[in-house]
């Protein structure tokens, strides 16, 4: 790719830069915590002028990690085979494995920029939207239930995922994602595009219980979720831990946590119907009615003996089981001024031990001492909060999202810690990349793809898993982190369901719409305080869509998926643990989603090869991990057929290393 | 610049480093096929091989008897002759303020119809709900004085089962795992038994690994023919079918691997690992083999014994077996079928005693014969106590200011009552338990520390007892 464009633009950024540091300098005195890595404006280093004979320095990328390589003496590894690379650059761009053809024409396409039309290509694939927008949903807690006893559903939150879909298919600017998120409905009120990615600020656990109201309590919960997400989601910032207490060096004082808070105090959940106002009022008469109703029977339980209390509790129930069903609302926020919350320093963080009222007001080691609070009651306070997240003389926001973005490619960040840039945190491995990186997608008017192009398209990118000097490169640097080689991964659980099912030749490949409940074990949804909450959806072609679209319920995970590694559902998740053990393989051995898609994969087979078995085997091996088999497989997996019915070859191929982790 | 070596949190490593460290290189080789330490790829085993203690452990094995629903202190350990007197009577002020789910301010004293008689050399005060568990009173160190902070069933389970009020945190079962392993290669090593009536309000997040990595994940037992999630073989397929079909895909895997690839190493062991425990655990879960003798002892075969009583008998096989932790959950489904006795707290309690008691006295007593209460901790208790005001007359309420809990065996000092609450069964106020005491003391049976039994989440080194509970030196 086009080095000397890259290049102009890192002169352009430099110019940029200067302003903003001798901006930032002028109105601070550098305390401590300001000199801190992560609070320091972008760095300005100049771009390494190395070079290797075996490494082409394609752009900035490969000058800053081949520099820190040669200067701990490491060398790069030799390029992945294109069979490597095609089967890599898929599942990282789509999340999905390429089909025997798309892999036979990338290997025989031997023009100078295959790789790079084929790059090009896969960013505008429709999977790619998916794909990439299951890192967010990750990063932002995304589910549609609430949690705790009731678990209650929100039938609409995937309106949210789509959003997210669509932003990324579209390379929305990340400026404009993040402040459709924080503040959408303050700038589109109304049921629009901004409302719907408001939903943000519905997608946490919500505790709602019968009887006295704990309002303080509950709405400190709520304003402590929506605070904690937004500190980790944009900032890399745990700023939970300073709800609690200050820390003598943290970076982030009890009170700058408070001055967060503020500017959602007055946000209050809003439902925006999605109906008509005649349907939306005609339910709104009927529903008051039977509310009235059961108001007077459950005034009439307390005071009641016991036989009259049974026979009225039965009413009740009765009564409650009549409730029309509510029309289907988005659930997003609005301002509510008359019901915002006064934000207080709280002692120890505990609700009922106020200390002094404080309004909103930016991280303090971000913005010049003695900047006054904003007035508490703003009249678009979230806006102003967006403002300043995007604002580009901050340096976190965009470090954080091209730390994401390089963790997802490669596995690991230039920070390992993506949700804490703080004291806590990790310290990047290569400084002056991520600098070069955030600066480059400020350049980009914040877009998003140019940044996977640039990472995608570089030779460190390109390397293969298999190092010259494996042994030594381990001994200096046994985590990779000067990123000496490839590291190959397994598949997410996500992309191991649905490659299961491509492969099998059944996914049903639609994108977006309403969340899908597939079938699972009764004894599973037995699980849940209310099984009738599990209503399979009806079409069973919906129950083979990619696993983004499969319901995300806090109380009912899917064993195939929590087993393989999805996040708990509950708090942001930057970065996917990526275990191995039993179960996984049980899963995979006699799990019925497994043993079910073999036998399809192998009908397909058996279509697509008429039946002979060394074309049979050849197929399998070409759509299961994209190659032919070597003689000594064609061998084996002639003579397991020989004994074996189909199905248990085509479930073999599916438990095989080389099926699961991606090189 | 250093980090404040007085934090309570240490900087947040990669989580390689970090249990590399926590665990000071013993079981490096267990630990690098989860963290995908390339260096150590000679012998890459099982995530869950026993790991050594932090220190020396009283205790080996876990039993939590899950009480749901939050049994009364007042009706059971904890008599309160004061109540009786003052029934029908709002509170005296004197005894200060509680907040319930939905008993109101002004609500009546609700005295208890249970009579209480002194039991064992010890002379411990038991309620005559349960006349089997008070011939093992000498066994028992019943804590009077526990309170936690929410009185709503989802809160409060997950602050017992995780030390925090909101779901997303690890379990102790899952902690523990992931402290000691598992001893047992072909168990899994943290096992719940849910009530087969139906679930609870916390729902499985309150059982789950929280952030903690998959592997340490509970095994939820179900009832019938196949209690473990796909532990049993697809219909149609013969054991010696899935034995060739292994060996297909490690003959396959290892012309694929290299000698460095250690965490596919690890994922070829995984499947030995699954296979072994697909042919060896059936032996345990089977219950046929036990004598008449053992299943008279649990009441399995009677009313209302048969199901508490299998699942008891099933524990002690599962820690005689080697698994580490293991919850029997009594109460599931609609309140009344939990010890939430809001409506009749007569009719609901020596209901769910009658189903209990028997079973619980059984276990203690099988454990011990056999030797293995000594290495085997047994909890009792629920997210709360009960309220001392009626609700709607003959209930009572949520109460989690001071109610009683117990413990048995794996090195805990039986016979003794611990704390006090106040005459009225109120607050607890005499040596004061919450549950993350409670939780650092079984941990330091099992010879955890609960300051080195962290892991980095979003953050912060988070342990099991979040601000740090105090182990109860009394009890152990």
């Amino acid at each position: 790719m086009n080095f000397l464009h890259a290049s102009l633009r890192a002169v352009r950024s430099i110019f940029i830069g200067a302003i903003l540091s001798s901006f930032l300098l002028d109105l601070t005195a550098e305390s401590p915590t300001q000199r801190f890595w992560a609070f320091k404006p972008l760095g300005l280093s100049p771009i390494p002028a190395v070079e290797s004979t075996n490494f082409p320095v394609r752009n900035p990328v490969d000058a800053f990690v081949l520099d820190s390589l040669q200067r701990r003496g490491l060398q790069p590894s030799p390029p992945a085979s294109r069979q490597e690379l095609g089967r890599r650059l898929f599942f990282d761009l789509t999340g999905l494995p390429p089909t025997p053809e798309e892999m036979e024409a990338f290997v025989n396409d031997s023009s100078p920029d295959a790789y790079e039309r084929l790059v090009d290509r896969l960013l505008e694939n429709s999977h790619f939207g998916e794909r990439w927008a299951q890192h967010w949903l990750d990063v932002v807690r995304f589910a549609e239930t609430e949690g705790f006893e009731y678990d209650g559903h929100l039938p609409e939150a995937w309106r949210f995922r789509d959003y997210v879909i669509e932003a990324t298919q579209n390379d929305k600017p990340f400026d404009h994602f993040l402040t459709e998120q924080v503040a959408g409905d303050e700038l589109q009120p109304g049921p629009s595009d901004g409302a719907r990615a408001a939903i943000f600020h519905r997608l946490g656990p919500v505790r709602r219980n019968a009887g006295n109201p704990e309002i303080a309590l509950s709405r400190n919960e709520i304003l402590t979720e929506r605070t904690d997400v937004i500190g980790a989601a944009f900032l890399g910032l745990t700023v939970g831990c300073a709800r609690c207490h200050d820390h003598k060096i943290d970076p982030i004082s009890q009170k700058d946590y408070y001055r967060l808070q503020a500017y959602v105090a007055a946000s209050q959940e809003h439902d925006i119907p999605l109906v008509s106002k005649a349907e939306q009022s005609a339910w709104e008469t009927n529903n008051q009615s039977v509310q009235d109703q059961l108001r007077i029977l459950r005034k009439a339980v307390d005071g009641a003996e016991e036989t009259n209390r049974i026979q009225l509790k039965a009413q009740i129930a009765a009564l409650e089981h009549s409730l029309p069903p509510r029309p289907h609302t988005l659930p997003s926020v609005r301002n509510d001024p008359v019901q915002r919350t006064a934000i207080h320093v709280l002692k120890r963080g505990e609700w009922e031990r106020k200390g002094e009222p404080v309004g909103p007001r930016p991280l303090s080691v971000l913005v010049e001492d003695g900047r006054p609070e904003s007035p508490p009651d703003l009249a678009r306070p979230r806006t102003e909060l967006a403002r300043w997240l995007t604002d580009p003389s901050h340096p976190l926001t965009s470090r954080v999202i091209v730390n994401r973005l390089f963790q997802n490619h490669f596995g690991t960040g230039l920070v390992k810690t993506p949700n804490d840039f703080g004291l806590h945190g990790d310290r990047p491995s290569h400084p002056e990349l991520l600098d070069w990186l955030a600066r480059e997608l400020l350049n980009q008017g914040w877009r998003l793809k140019p940044i996977h192009r640039l990472l995608v398209c570089s030779s460190t990118y390109r390397q293969s898993t298999h190092s010259r000097q494996f042994k030594r490169s381990m001994e200096l640097d046994p985590e990779n982190r000067l990123l000496w080689h490839f590291k190959s991964r397994r598949l997410s659980a996500e992309e191991l369901r649905d490659t299961i099912l491509a492969v099998s030749g059944i996914l049903n490949r639609r994108i977006g719409g309403p969340s899908v409940l597939v079938p699972v074990d009764r004894e599973l949804v037995q699980l849940l305080y209310k099984p009738d909450q599990w209503k399979v959806t009806a079409d069973s072609s919906e129950h083979i869509r990619r696993s983004i679209y499969l319901i995300a319920k806090r109380n009912l995970r899917l064993p195939f998926l929590e087993s393989f590694d999805q996040p708990g559902l509950i708090s942001s998740c930057g970065k996917r643990e990526s275990s191995t053990h039993a179960p996984q393989a049980l899963e995979l051995l006699n799990g019925s989603f497994s043993n079910d898609l073999a036998q399809r994969f192998a009908e397909r087979l058996r279509r697509e090869s008429g039946g002979d078995p060394h074309r049979m085997i050849d197929r399998a091996f070409q759509l299961a991990i994209n190659r032919s088999p070597t003689t000594e497989e064609q061998q084996q997996s002639l003579e397991f057929l020989r004994g074996q019915p189909p199905k248990e070859f085509t479930l073999a191929l599916f438990n095989l290393n080389a099926f699961l982790y991606v090189p | 610049m250093s980090p404040d070596p007085h934090a309570h949190s240490q900087p947040t490593r990669s989580r390689r480093e970090f249990v590399r460290d926590a665990f000071c290189g013993f079981g490096s080789v267990a630990l690098a096929s989860i963290l995908n330490q390339q260096t150590a790829h000679a012998a890459v085993g099982n995530p869950l091989s026993p790991r050594p203690a932090h220190h020396a452990a009283k205790a080996k094995s876990v039993i939590f008897l899950f009480m749901a629903g939050g049994p009364s202190h007042l009706e059971t350990f904890d008599p309160k002759p004061l109540l009786n007197r003052l029934e029908g009577q709002p509170r005296p002020k004197e005894f200060g303020d509680a907040k319930y789910q939905f008993v109101k301010e002004g609500a009546k004293l609700l005295g208890t119809r249970r009579t209480f008689s002194k039991y064992g050399q010890c002379g411990m005060e038991i309620s005559d709900l349960f006349p089997r568990l008070a011939t093992c009173a000498d066994q028992l160190a019943v804590i009077r004085s526990c309170y936690g902070d929410r009185v709503v069933h989802s809160a409060a389970q997950y602050e017992l089962f995780t030390g925090r009020v909101v779901p997303g945190y690890p379990s102790m079962g899952s902690w523990i795992t992931y402290g000691l392993g598992c001893e047992s290669d072909s168990l899994p090593a943290y096992i719940v038994m849910p009530d087969p009536k139906g679930a609870l309000e916390a729902g499985q997040p309150m059982y789950s690994q929280g952030f903690l990595p998959a592997v340490f994940q509970p095994t939820m037992l179900q009832p019938g023919n196949r209690p473990v999630l796909n532990l049993d073989l697809p219909q149609g397929v013969s054991l010696n079918q899935r034995r060739r079909t292994l060996q297909f895909i490690r003959e396959l895997n290892r012309t694929q691997s290299t000698a460095e690839d250690d965490e596919f190493n690890a994922r070829i062991n995984a499947y030995d690992l699954a296979f072994k425990m697909q042919t060896e655990s059936p032996r345990v879960f089977d219950l046929t083999q036990e004598s008449q003798e053992t299943l008279d002892l649990y009441g399995v075969g009677r009313e209302p014994t048969h199901d508490y009583g299998r699942r008891c008998l099933m524990a002690r096989k599962l820690v005689e077996n080697g698994v580490g932790f293991v919850c029997v959950v009594a109460g599931g489904g609609p309140g009344n079928q939990q010890w939430d006795a809001h409506g009749d707290i007569e009719e609901n309690h020596r209901r769910k005693a009658a189903e209990t008691d028997q079973p619980v006295a059984a276990l203690l007593r099988d454990l011990s014969r056999r030797g293995l209460l000594d290495s085997t901790l047994v909890l009792w208790g629920g997210e709360f106590g009960r309220s001392p005001e009626a609700e709607s007359s003959r209930g009572r309420d949520h109460h989690n200011l001071g109610f009683s809990m117990w413990m048995a065996g794996g090195g805990i000092r039986g016979g003794q009552v611990f704390g006090a609450t106040d005459p009225i069964g109120l607050h607890a106020i005499e040596n004061r338990v919450h549950f993350r005491d409670i939780h650092a003391t079984i941990i330091h049976q099992l010879g955890l520390d609960q300051h080195q039994l962290t892991y980095p989440h979003l953050g912060r080194n988070e342990r099991l007892t979040f601000i740090e509970g105090t182990v109860i030196s009394q009890l152990i």
